[in-house]
């Protein structure tokens, strides 16, 4: 084993290593931010926006990822939609994939609170959008994280498909040094490690924030 | 359709509560059929009646968490048979529910001031201090801080009272409140209830607990297949009932 092939190309890693973290925490914001308002909608039932929520859930959990990001990021080209950057189609892709996800987990956990919190907060005066914040929301805390979880560390690993658009990630900076120096063995085993080390803190912080919302 | 429509009339009564020929169906299942109620201010009216004879889906219209398909519905001047201006009704009638339906997220405390803080938008510090007086009034003062899990039964049925009293409610409505309870923590529900009747407010209460109905109650409503089919003073309705199914109705709740 040589170790030096690592050592020589650290500033490459370390380049893909904080393009992935960017990448993930920018789609794991949004994609909550869009599976939350979806959620929102699903349950609400209001005729039209809850018809088209369907829609977009079923398109993007019906088709992979991959051919979401090339068709955003060429497509938007071909279709003459503005020039997106690589980072920015591979947010968009990233988003509204997971976001899909992230909206049935939400919903779930929605659902799963009883009609009764809602007849209460509502006699009591609140609006829809109060009692989802101050009373719904909270309680589905602890039915939603762990799946959450789940869901964020798929997004964390979906990442690397960003190289086919050539957004310049970790496993994009690893092949190049493959490509360069070979080891390839070596030069993959280290993104493993790489990937590995952006999930296990995501677990241990959401494992904590479980705990609580357990205990609270 | 260029008819006059109801709603646009004012109040046909001063009763705090109004019901014309409120008809409701749920699928094929016709639930009321026409019913008639006047609640006047500072009364009292108890809705009896077997299971599926429509007393809580009536009482479910009077705080609009069901519309009835036909018929006028008045509350607090209120005409909730008119879609547009039904919800002006929330945040000034109390509903107190048969499960509670207290916040579990939130301390007693903190759900008496929800509504405070939310749709009152008094100050927290304002808040917290009509919330501990409508605690300390169902006995609660030492409570504040408790979870509802953290709570019997009992004590969270007042808690329910005191989130609903704490809107300064124009009317409460009790749907069955002691119908969840372990029956040694029903006095303490309805000691609190029979307190507020007689400090002079207007409630309309769905209960099984024949003795509240025939001590507290002004008037007693006993409803029979979606339609009011006797009405009249505890003393008339318990001691005298003219109708047979009241009579069965009573036979069957008062010797078990």
């Amino acid at each position: 084993m040589d170790w030096s092939v690592l050592w020589s190309n650290r500033d490459l890693y370390a380049s893909g290593l904080w393009s992935t973290v960017e990448l993930s925490a920018a789609a794991i914001a949004a994609c909550t931010l869009l599976g939350l308002v979806i959620a929102a909608i699903r349950t609400s039932r209001i005729p039209v926006l809850a018809q088209f929520a369907r829609c977009y859930l079923e398109i993007f959990r019906g088709t992979p990822l991959l051919v979401q990001m090339l068709f955003i990021y060429f497509g938007a080209a071909y279709l003459g939609i503005g020039n997106i950057s690589v980072f920015g189609a591979a947010l968009l892709a990233l988003t509204l994939f997971q976001g899909a996800y992230v909206a049935e987990i939400f919903r779930s956990g929605i659902e799963a609170v009883p009609r009764g919190q809602w007849e209460a907060a509502r006699v009591l005066g609140l609006s829809r959008v109060q009692t989802f914040g101050t009373v719904i929301l909270p309680q589905t805390r602890a039915i939603v994280l762990p799946p959450l979880v789940g869901q964020y560390l798929s997004l964390v690993k979906d990442t690397s498909i960003a190289v086919v658009i050539g957004y310049a990630e970790l496993l994009r900076e690893g092949q190049a040094i493959v490509d360069r120096d070979g080891h390839p063995g070596m030069a993959y085993l280290a993104i493993a490690v790489l990937y590995f080390v952006i999930c296990s803190p995501l677990s241990v912080v959401v494992r904590r924030m479980e705990r609580k919302a357990v205990t609270a | 359709m260029i008819t006059k429509s109801p709603m646009e009339r004012t109040p046909p009564t001063t009763a705090q509560v109004a019901l014309s020929g409120v008809h409701k169906r749920f699928g094929d299942l016709e639930v009321l059929k026409g019913v008639d109620i006047e609640v006047g201010s500072g009364e009292v009216v108890v809705l009896i009646g077997a299971s599926g004879s429509g007393k809580s889906t009536l009482l479910r219209i009077m705080c609009d968490l069901e519309r009835a398909d036909r018929g006028e519905v008045w509350v607090n001047g209120v005409p909730l048979h008119d879609r547009k201006r039904a919800p002006e009704i929330f945040g000034h009638v109390g509903m107190v529910f048969q499960q509670f339906n207290l916040f579990p997220h939130r301390t007693a405390l903190g759900n008496v001031t929800l509504a405070l803080l939310k749709v009152r938008k008094i100050s927290r510090k304002a808040a917290d201090e009509r919330g501990r007086e409508v605690l300390a009034r169902v006995g609660l003062a030492d409570k504040a801080d408790a979870y509802p899990a953290q709570l019997s039964g009992g004590q969270q049925q007042r808690v329910a009272i005191a989130r609903a009293l704490a809107m300064d409610p124009a009317v409460m409505f009790f749907d069955e409140p002691t119908s969840a309870l372990d029956p040694e923590l029903v006095g303490e529900v309805t000691g609190v209830m029979r307190s507020l009747a007689d400090e002079g407010m207007t409630m309309v209460v769905v209960t099984h607990e024949m003795r509240f109905a025939r001590d507290t109650a002004d008037h007693v409503v006993f409803m029979d297949g979606g339609v009011v089919l006797e009405q009249g003073t505890p003393e008339r309705v318990f001691g005298s009932p003219a109708e047979a199914r009241t009579q069965q109705f009573l036979h069957r709740v008062l010797d078990t």
